[in-house]
C-alpha cells in the first residue's frame, strides 16, 4: 500500500462513478455513480494525508505542534466533502420527486424542455 | 527512508481486499439494470471505501462515512427507488456506452500516468526525529496550551510532571481531527453547517405540493 496504489484505486472509483455519470438514464443512478466520484475524491484526500508532510515538517527548524497538526487537513477536508455530498443528494432526490410528480418520469432523456 | 512509515503486510493485503470489493460494487453499481439492487451495491461500495479509511489511520473519517453514506445517504436512495415506482422494472440501456467507456478509460489512464510519473514529497523521506515522533510516534508538546510549542521526540527523554506525552497524530488522528474543526477550520465547519440547513429547506420546498393544487400522490 503505497500513496500510488491508494491514488490508483482511488482513480478507478472515479473513472467507474464517471461512465456511470455519463451512461445511465435513470436520474436516481445518476446521483449514485456522483456519490462513487465524490468517494473517489476523498480517498484521495485521505491518502495524501497519510503519506505526504505538511510543508512545515518538510524543512528543517523546530517541529511545531501546529505543523504536526497541519498533517491531518486532508481529514477535515474529507469530513467537510462529505457533508457537502449528504446535503446535495438529498436535495437531488426531492428535485428527483418534484420532477416524477410532474412528469411521471426519472429518465433523463425524457427531461429535455430546457434544450429548446 | 525510515521505517516508522512502512505500511505493515498485513494492512496492505487487507487493502487489497477492500480495494477489490469496493471497485467490483463500484461496478456493479454502474452497470446493473435494477436500480434498487444499484442502491445495495453503492451501500457494499461505501462499507469498502470507509475499511479503506480505517486502513489508512482515518478512523475518524471512516466512521463519518459509516454514519452518513451508509447509515444516511444509501438509505435515502433506497427508499427513493421504492417510492418512485417505475424505477426498478422500467429501467433502460445505458445511453451512449461506448463513448461512455472511452471517456472514463481516457480519464483514468491520465489519472494514472500523472501519479506514477510524479516525484511525491513522501514521510517516508522525512529525516527530522521531531518530526517523524510527532507523525507517527510518540512526542512531548513543550507548550501545551498555544499550539505553537515545539514537539519532540519522546522516546530518549523523561518527560516531567507539567508535560504530557502524547501519540503521533496518524497512529491516533480522531482528537487532532476534532480540534483542527473546532480551531482552524471552524470557519468552513459553520459553513457547511449552513449548506445543510439550507439544502434541507431547500428539498421541503420543493417537495411541497403548491398552492391550490392537490396532491397527485392521492395526499391531503
Amino acid at each position: 500500500m503505497t500513496l500510488e496504489n491508494v491514488l490508483l484505486v482511488s482513480g478507478i472509483i472515479f473513472a467507474i462513478g464517471l461512465y456511470g455519470v455519463l451512461s445511465r438514464r435513470s436520474t436516481i443512478a445518476l446521483l449514485m455513480s456522483l456519490e462513487l466520484l465524490f468517494n473517489a475524491v476523498v480517498i484521495a484526500a485521505v491518502a495524501f494525508s497519510r503519506f505526504t508532510p505538511s510543508a512545515g515538517l518538510a524543512d528543517a527548524g523546530a517541529v511545531t505542534a501546529n505543523e504536526v497538526r497541519a498533517a491531518l487537513t486532508g481529514h477535515v477536508f474529507a469530513v467537510l466533502v462529505i457533508s457537502v455530498a449528504a446535503a446535495e443528494s438529498a436535495l437531488a432526490l426531492a428535485l428527483i420527486f418534484a420532477l416524477y410528480r410532474a412528469k411521471e418520469t426519472v429518465e433523463i432523456t425524457d427531461v429535455s424542455e430546457m434544450k429548446r | 527512508m525510515n521505517e516508522a512509515f512502512e505500511v505493515p503486510t498485513v494492512v496492505s493485503f487487507a487493502f487489497w481486499v477492500a480495494s477489490a470489493i469496493t471497485i467490483a460494487a463500484a461496478i456493479m453499481v454502474v452497470t446493473v439494470r435494477d436500480v434498487f439492487k444499484a442502491a445495495v451495491f453503492l451501500a457494499g461500495s461505501f462499507i469498502g471505501v470507509s475499511a479503506i479509511f480505517f486502513l489508512l489511520n482515518a478512523e475518524f473519517v471512516g466512521v463519518v462515512q459509516i454514519l452518513v453514506y451508509v447509515g444516511a445517504v444509501s438509505i435515502l436512495i433506497a427508499f427513493s427507488v421504492m417510492m418512485i415506482s417505475d424505477v426498478s422494472h422500467g429501467s433502460q440501456p445505458s445511453r451512449a456506452r461506448y463513448a461512455s467507456v472511452t471517456v472514463s478509460a481516457l480519464v483514468l489512464a491520465a489519472i494514472a500516468v500523472t501519479v506514477y510519473n510524479t516525484e511525491w514529497t513522501l514521510n517516508s523521506g522525512l529525516t527530522d526525529p521531531d518530526a517523524i515522533a510527532g507523525l507517527s510516534g510518540t512526542f512531548i508538546e513543550d507548550e501545551i496550551a498555544s499550539g505553537e510549542g515545539r514537539v519532540r521526540d519522546a522516546s530518549g527523554i523523561q518527560a516531567s510532571d507539567s508535560q504530557v506525552v502524547q501519540t503521533g497524530v496518524l497512529g491516533d488522528s480522531t482528537g487532532t481531527v476534532g480540534a483542527l474543526l473546532v480551531r482552524e477550520f471552524v470557519l468552513p465547519f459553520e459553513t457547511v453547517g449552513l449548506v445543510i440547513v439550507a439544502a434541507l429547506i431547500g428539498g421541503l420546498a420543493l417537495m411541497r405540493p403548491r398552492e391550490g393544487e392537490p396532491d397527485p400522490r392521492g395526499g391531503g
